[in-house]
């Protein structure tokens, strides 16, 4: 008989999570309330006695100093309750940590069925507080639909004894496993099914499927397995495997670009070849730091002769658009498992985000599925558990505010790992499975969740998304099972891993056998969440934390010893051969019999059109804009804008510091709130060699041209790296695409011809900035289809495309980390020198953005100009010249400035007649254009003959002075003095929008 | 020179354990990460070792509270061998998550040799987040605390969102009487930060950061001093190193910070002990 436990603070102590309740219930809808008690509650589907009850409620949920508990509604006084508990199938972290508890303190083990589930219930008091009120407190603040259950009750209706009632979110199917098997009498009635399925079959694959399961010789050998029509397991792997997301169809397809500009029409057979694989192979010649790349989970580098580094980036839009802390905290839990599964398996050191979103206050009239403010919330939630759950600081990331992204919002996520570069004497990036090798499945159990992540996630967003890949990751069990790997790796157990992410087992066995050239999966042993999946689904789940690794079979007993030491499940699930089938029973019946290189064989290239308008065509110009009079207010509106403005709350939640190795924080400065420009850490705590990341996202730049998009981009998250004193030499980068759908259609995607030409440009500017700059692209992921469709005031539904979007990461190896540096100005008296030149490049700037225009002078990288400098600017601080470096980035000099300023506490005074320029500009260009290739230096006195002559050639002024007096001082082109502002106004204005968020 | 042992437990979702034994070593101690299953299974026996270490990090996700879930599993399968190695005059170390399970373990603060009670706790931040931020620290010289000897003033990262320490009044007294209150948050300037938000990041009261047993040997804090490895894990290393240069000197980046010092009071103490 199942019982509940109630556990609430004792009355007298403050309720944190109450009162932060309170408090957006009333930042968000004015609603006041006077007081939020949370109250946790345990249900224990578990037949115990008495005794071993009480047990459990002292021992394990009970705190005698702050707790008080009751197997009874505990009489916590409220206007309004609101119980939130898990929909069925949902994880449910904390039910499963309190099973290990009970079984530990009783020395029991749960039969069959039984369970415990946990849940909240909020008791709200407010004057004249209204069932309503209460309602969209507990649907838009407390729960939401699609992973959790909630029940509101008024202080008049409620039962003192039986309170919320016992509900058990139990998964109960009543269900036989069956193989379904599907007709394939013609083309029409395939797509049908697929539709009908769920399967997202490619109609144009659909003639390749059948060709191949009409195929007399395969119809021969599948008689021999008692297999006649595909079965729903084979379909289910053939979708999975040529999902955009699992194959990456869009950059691989064929391409047939116009350019109305130049009259350039050209036919690109895939930009993945073109633009990324070919010149990174190029550039791989060249740098002989780089191990491997473009086959793996992530890429490798060489950090030091005993070491390599991992690192890759990953997208989690979908899912994070309909649950966001769901979504987010599968995505960087999902991301960490790639350099688990890179080479012979890597230790996570540190990751990065992105997060795109709508403005946070959005007031209109298009409903999101998730209001932005509580789609953000979330989103910093989920990445915030799944990083410091993991033990892997979080050192850099950014946010980007544009409507666009309220169709589909953007979770970028980045890991990087490290690893010996030889293992058991071999080098540890090789891998490969053997026939007679074991297949392992190591990690968490299957459920029903995530079936069809791939190819929802390979989708516009509509209401009828399927929800059931929505899923809530758990890192507690995955950072037992990366420190289990770790120590199966150093004992030579590994012979092959990877992750178990899109697609689930059917991906990464499907892939792993394609090294041994095949397999056989006994699916009855893969171990289940419940009971009554179906094959094919338990072939295709994404349920999370799980590894695929090959195993020799005579150190089967020691993986399982040491599994076990650790409390990681690990199961063979069977074994690799070279019969070049993908052979998978269930309780020795065969469900799915193929040849593994049909995926890879016949399937037709995605196409499309592609049209390049430049943008005087489209319409765009330059705003016709009179100088501004007062610049102090403009600068205090820049620094209050939502994308420059203080984003601290975010970072202070993130334990960017765990593992010992920071070096440059992601907050620097005399009062650490001034986000540096990269972040540094000592990955090998008895090495001085250092790694520095950086990442950079304007998106802004594709309103104009998505190549300078991405060449600005690039050379942002360049400088970003130069500035603390990362090495030109050594710069390995990762491209993160996020792009509206392509694929044009007269009524749908009208403008798909352009937003087609806009990835071929920006995969042009790609293949250009990195081949000019000697960046390998070490990994990179895309992610199409950010469209949405939102409701509006009249129930039409509105088409929402993201600005065409890409991240840019880039990593280096820094060979002495005593010579990095920060952006703060350090000494009053040092000179200020900016390095780079000033254009008219207005086009695309925040100082635009304050008025909604778009303008036509985009910002351009000019590659063969600013490389030299870069070179000289990691010579400059491999010799310690500079006291503080800072690159400009958006917003321009003013609001770089400003940085400089507020991290060091010290005031500056500039004259704008020294900053170099390609022709006269007036003061508002100087101080607001984009111009990248520019750099902030402060410079003692001693070191400025040294710094110019290294910098004689490049364009590098001094400008002006650091100051004791805490006041940023500009003076005009003419020397006037134009702005004097205090340091502290500055500040103020900087953290006023999001300061009152911690 | 006899070798000092250190025990770092691993496992369950706890972090911090290498950069934890590395200070150790850094301390002059030798130091072994070992997972709890192999302490419950008789692999590894702590009579072997001087210090044991409850490091950083989420054991069991921080589920039902943080370090509940470690603390029942520990005074379960090895209450008794831990009591054996307190008596036997070692030192235990609880950091962020090993301070919250050794107060729920009840071997702090131990008032009257009883270190099965409950008698503190570590709740929620009253900010209502987890918060990582540098903090400034005052020992308590008073304070029998064996770790803090002969230290007045530090500064150390917090990393935590269950750091705000509590108790009632009577225990508080208690506490303070027996100058069990070994670090407490403090101004910049050395002054208590007298719960200034965010100078007192959690909201403890009396700005608790860390507190000791009565005979000072067994220790709990919040802030991390193995995540003040190295100079450059400061905030301000790098004007640190600026100023030095303007006086014509260069910083010495093997210099034992005062992270590693604090542990290498301990290893002192088992060394003349």
């Amino acid at each position: 008989m199942a019982f509940q436990l109630e556990i609430a603070l004792k009355p007298e102590l403050f309720d944190a999570e109450g009162e932060a309740v309170r408090k957006k219930a009333g930042n968000y809808f004015g609603i006041h309330l006077e007081k939020v008690r949370t109250i946790q509650v345990i249900t224990l589907d578990i037949a115990l006695t008495d005794e071993q009850k009480a047990r459990v409620q002292s021992e394990i949920f009970t705190n005698p100093v702050t707790q008080l508990s009751s197997f009874s509604p505990l009489a916590v006084p409220f206007d309004h309750t609101v119980w939130v508990g898990f929909r069925p199938g949902v994880k449910d972290n904390p039910g499963a940590t309190a099973v290990e508890a009970i079984e530990d303190v009783l020395g029991i083990s749960l039969k069959p069925g039984e369970a415990v589930y946990t849940s909240k219930r909020f008791c709200l008091t407010g004057i004249d507080l209204t069932i309503e009120q209460a309602r969209k407190i507990a649907s838009e603040i407390l729960a939401n639909d699609i992973i959790q259950q909630w029940k509101v009750a008024s202080s008049k209706e409620w039962s003192p004894e039986s309170g919320v009632g016992i509900i058990l979110p139990k998964v109960i199917l009543n269900h036989t496993p069956t193989v379904a098997t599907i007709p394939i009498h013609s083309d029409a009635e395939l797509i049908r099914i697929s539709r009908e399925r769920n399967l997202a079959l490619n109609s144009n694959d659909v003639p390749v499927i059948r060709n191949y399961f009409l195929n007399p010789e395969v119809l021969g050998q599948r008689k021999s397995v008692g297999l006649a029509d595909p079965t729903d397991v084979e379909l289910e792997y053939i979708s999975q495997g040529r999902s955009d997301h699992c194959n990456h169809n869009t950059f691989g397809g064929l391409f047939r670009y116009v350019d109305e500009e130049t009259g350039e029409e050209a036919v690109i057979n895939s930009l993945f070849k073109t633009c990324i694989q070919n010149p990174t192979l190029e550039l791989a010649e060249k740098k002989p730091w780089v191990v491997s790349v473009l086959w793996d989970n992530a890429g490798i580098g060489a950090f030091d002769e005993e070491n390599n580094y991992v690192i890759t980036g990953e997208t989690h839009n979908s899912p994070s658009n309909m649950e966001a802390y769901g979504g987010a905290i599968t995505g960087i839990v999902g991301v960490y498992r790639d350099p688990m599964g890179t080479g012979k398996g890597a230790k996570l050191v540190m990751g990065g985000y992105g997060f795109c979103v709508g403005h946070r206050d959005y007031s209109g009239d298009l409903k999101p599925r998730l209001a932005p403010r509580r789609l953000l919330d979330g989103i910093i939630e989920g990445v915030r558990d799944g990083g410091n759950k993991s033990g892997i600081p979080t050192t850099f990331g950014q946010v980007t505010f544009h409507p666009g992204y309220m169709g589909k919002c953007l979770v970028f996520v980045t890991a990087v790992g490290i690893m010996p570069s030889r293992v058991s004497g071999e080098p540890s990036e090789n891998k490969t499975t053997h026939p007679g090798d074991l297949i392992i499945m190591c990690g968490g159990r299957v459920g029903k969740d995530g079936i069809h992540g791939v190819t929802a996630s390979s989708e516009v967003y509509s209401e009828h998304t399927p929800a059931g890949h929505v899923q809530i990751g758990d890192p507690y069990t995955q950072k037992k099972m990366h420190d289990f790997l770790m120590e199966a790796r150093d004992g030579g157990l590994i012979e092959f891993i990877t992750d178990n992410g899109g697609g689930g087992l059917s991906s990464s066995i499907g892939e792993t056998a394609r090294f041994s050239n095949g397999c056989e999966v006994h699916l009855e042993k893969v171990p289940l969440k419940y009971d009554g999946l179906d094959q094919w689904e338990i072939w295709i789940s994404e349920s999370q934390e799980r590894m695929t690794l090959a195993i020799k079979p005579e150190n089967l007993e020691r993986f399982m010893a040491l599994s076990a030491m650790h409390a990681v499940e690990s199961t063979v699930i069977g074994k690799y051969t070279d019969t070049g089938k993908l052979h998978i029973t269930y309780n020795g019946i065969t469900c799915a019999y193929i040849d593994l290189d049909l995926l890879t064989s016949g399937f037709p290239q995605w196409e499309f059109e592609a049209r390049w308008q430049p943008p005087q065509k489209r319409g765009l110009f330059e705003p016709v804009i009179r100088e501004p009079g007062d610049y102090g207010k403009l600068l205090l509106d820049l620094l209050a804008s939502p994308n420059i403005a203080s984003k601290e709350w975010i970072t202070r939640q993130y334990d960017h510091e765990v593992q010992g190795a920071t070096v440059i924080k992601p907050l620097m400065g005399v009062n650490r709130d001034i986000p540096s420009d990269a972040s540094v850490i000592r990955p090998v705590l008895n090495s001085h060699k250092g790694l520095a990341f950086a990442q950079a996202l304007i998106p802004q730049y594709s309103a104009i041209d998505a190549y300078h998009m991405v060449s600005c981009t690039i050379d942002e998250a360049v400088r970003r790296l130069l500035s603390v004193g990362g090495d030109f030499d050594h710069i390995g980068g990762v491209d993160n695409f996020c792009w509206p759908s392509i694929q044009f259609d007269p009524e749908e995607n009208p403008d798909g011809m352009h937003k087609a030409a806009q990835l071929v440009r920006a995969s042009r500017a790609l293949k250009d900035l990195c081949l000019a700059y000697g960046i390998p692209l070490l990994s990179g992921k895309d992610s199409m289809y950010v469209d949405g469709f939102l409701t509006g005031k009249y129930g039409e539904a509105h088409k929402v495309s993201a600005m065409e979007t890409m991240q840019f990461s880039t990593l280096g190896v820094i060979d002495d980390i005593s010579h990095c540096t920060t952006l703060d100005c350090k000494v009053a008296g040092d000179k200020v020198y900016i390095i780079g030149k000033t254009l008219n490049e207005l086009g695309g700037s925040a100082y635009y953005e304050l008025f909604d225009y778009v303008g036509l002078n985009v910002p351009e990288v000019r590659p063969e100009i600013h490389k030299t400098m870069y070179q000289k600017m990691t010579h400059a601080l491999k010799q310690d010249l500079p006291a503080s470096v800072h690159g400009i980035y958006r917003g321009g000099l003013l609001v770089h400035l400003a940085m400089k300023a507020m991290a060091g506490d010290l005031g500056m005074r500039i004259n704008l007649s020294k900053v170099p320029a390609d022709k006269p500009l007036r003061n508002d260009v100087i101080l607001l254009s984009e111009s990248p290739g520019r750099f902030l230096v402060t410079i003692s006195p001693e070191n400025e003959e040294r710094f110019t002559h290294l910098f004689k050639d490049s364009d590098c002024a001094c400008i002006g002075t650091v100051l004791k007096e805490k006041h940023l001082i500009i003076h005009d082109i003419n020397s006037i003095k134009c702005m004097d502002l205090t340091l502290e106004e500055l500040k103020t204005a900087w953290k006023k929008p999001f300061g009152d968020l911690i | 020179m006899t070798d000092v042992n250190v025990l770092v437990l691993t496992g369950y979702g706890l972090n911090c354990d290498h950069e934890t034994a590395f200070a150790f070593e850094k301390a002059g101690a030798k130091s072994r990460r070992v997972h709890i299953n192999a302490l419950i299974h008789h692999e590894v026996f702590l009579k072997d070792f001087q210090i044991l270490v409850f490091g950083g990090g989420f054991s069991w996700g921080d589920d039902h509270g943080a370090g509940v879930l470690q603390a029942v599993r520990m005074k379960t399968h090895l209450g008794e061998d831990i009591l054996e190695f307190v008596q036997k005059g070692n030192l235990v170390l609880g950091i962020c998550n090993g301070f919250q399970t050794l107060v729920n373990i009840g071997l702090l603060p131990g008032f009257d040799g009883d270190y099965s009670k409950r008698s503190v706790a570590l709740s929620n931040n009253d900010c209502g987040n987890f918060r990582n931020d540098w903090v400034a620290l005052k020992t308590n010289p008073p304070s029998p605390c064996v770790f803090t000897q002969g230290m007045d003033f530090l500064e150390l990262p917090v990393r935590h969102g269950e750091g705000k320490f509590y108790c009632d009044a009577e225990n508080l007294n208690r506490l303070i009487s027996a100058n069990q209150i070994a670090l407490q948050y403090a101004l910049p300037n050395g002054t208590l930060a007298n719960r200034k938000f965010p100078e007192n990041p959690n909201g403890s009261i009396c700005d608790i950061a860390g507190i000791c047993d009565p005979t000072g040997r067994i220790f709990g804090l919040m802030p991390h001093p193995e995540g003040f490895l190295n100079i450059t894990n400061h905030p301000q290393w790098t004007l640190q190193k600026e100023t030095l240069k303007r006086q014509g000197q260069k910083p010495d980046f093997s210099a034992i910070t005062l992270g590693v010092r604090l542990l290498q009071n301990g290893v002192a103490y088992i060394r003349e002990s």
